[in-house]
């Protein structure tokens, strides 16, 4: 799933570049993406403390993300747009966005590092208007916690953290298909999942967070 | 165990399991040494791709589906196949020589169109296990990397099938908020029903016990 997917044909087109220019430059601080793109710089150090910033900036990032699927779920579902089996199989997404927040908020405690809170969020005007759009809408975000996960596998170096967000992504891959066959689209786009950087993931994401 | 102990201390060298606790998870590699290298890594996925591949080769054949479901489960044998051909590759070039093809018996699994969709479910899932619990044994971060990429594929078709079959959402399609993995052991006991004669898991060059 391309960036272009969320950013064409919304309303967050209207953001002027500056604004979002400062806008990443802001969240890119707070992810600490420079110190995380300096550690995964030094490739094969990943059995080194094993618990360095590093991880914990790609855990703040990941629950960055996790906040805002979990917002967006509360939000479509509160909505009331959907029903019968599709309303059951979104409803347990939600539950599962939560849970991956609350999870990954107690890992970087017991790390010993320092949540991020959880982003303000905004959505294009009518996002939640109708089950298409909501859907749409659900199928970019869950394309991009995908390849977001998938991006990290390289940067993590504790292979404990490894797992279990190998095991959080693994579920995201299951959102996605099941999104996917509810918006006839593909739920199998590739044989292998794609990766993004936390950059790319960060631009696309970049609408949906305020402040 | 108490979290306070580890804000004081102790955090600094055993933290990650805290909070792997915390996920309620079993994490198979933290058992010991079911995988010596890489290659008995790559080896053991590439039997159960074998086995994947040959099921759906099997199984779209017998001609058992129609519209979306046949064209699903068409790309996910593609799917299977292309892991195939992308493990063999891979082991062959970090030096290591790929495992035949398992013998496979696949017994009434073909013989309508739910026997088919339950015995593909039951297959994904257990791909999903075996990669997650195989995961933490793959030192090569490229190759980690690739299986990770493989490993959520395998989850898009475990809950696609599972949708398919109209199966509940939670427990069904979902397999709950984190996917659990399972032990080489506990892997291949699953598998062994569907595995037959020479060539076998139990006899390859995946199973080094």
């Amino acid at each position: 799933m391309s960036d272009k997917q969320v950013f064409d044909g919304q309303a967050v087109m209207d953001i002027e570049d500056s604004y979002a220019r400062r806008n990443f430059l802001k969240y890119a601080a707070l992810f600490g993406v420079g110190s995380t793109l300096a550690v995964a710089g030094l490739g094969e150090r990943r059995f080194a403390s094993g618990q360095g910033g590093g991880d914990i900036d790609i855990l703040n990032y990941a629950l960055t993300l996790e906040y805002l699927e979990a917002d967006f779920y509360k939000r479509g579902l509160d909505a009331g747009i959907l029903s019968g089996r599709e309303q059951a199989l979104i409803v347990p997404i939600g539950a599962h966005e939560d849970a991956h927040v609350s999870t990954i908020s107690s890992t970087i405690s017991d790390l010993g590092g320092e949540p991020v809170k959880a982003p303000k969020t905004k959505y294009p005007q009518g996002t939640f208007g109708d089950k298409g759009t909501f859907l749409e809408t659900a199928s970019v975000f869950e394309e991009l916690g995908v390849a977001a996960y998938h991006g990290q596998v390289t940067a993590i170096q504790n292979v404990d953290l490894l797992a279990a967000a190998a095991s959080i992504a693994g579920v995201e891959s299951r959102h996605a298909a099941i999104i996917a066959d509810l918006i006839g689209g593909n739920p199998f786009p590739a044989p292998v999942e794609d990766n993004k950087s936390m950059k790319q993931v960060l631009k696309a994401a970049m609408p949906f967070i305020k402040s | 165990m108490d979290r306070r102990d580890f804000m004081k201390g102790t955090a600094a060298t055993i933290p990650a399991v805290v909070g792997l606790q915390m996920l309620g998870q079993r994490f198979a590699f933290a058992q010991g040494a079911d995988f010596a290298d890489d290659v008995e890594v790559l080896n053991y996925a590439l039997t159960l791709e074998y086995l994947e591949s040959e099921f759906y080769r099997q199984g779209n054949e017998a001609g058992l589906l129609s519209g979306k479901e046949a064209q699903y489960l068409e790309t996910i044998g593609a799917d299977e196949d292309a892991h195939v051909a992308a493990i063999t590759d891979t082991i062959n070039k970090i030096g290591g020589t790929p495992v035949e093809a398992p013998g496979v018996d696949f017994a009434d699994a073909f013989s309508n169109r739910e026997s088919y969709l339950k015995t593909s479910h039951t297959f994904e899932n257990l791909g999903v296990q075996a990669y997650l619990g195989a995961a933490g044994f793959i030192k090569d971060k490229a190759i980690l990397q690739a299986a990770a990429g493989i490993f959520g594929v395998e989850a898009r078709h475990a809950a696609v099938v599972g949708n398919l079959l109209g199966l509940e959402p939670e427990g069904g399609v979902y397999m709950g908020a984190t996917e659990t993995p399972l032990s080489k052991d506990e892997v291949l006991a699953a598998a062994e029903p569907f595995l037959a004669g020479a060539g076998s898991m139990s006899g390859g060059a995946a199973v080094t016990k």
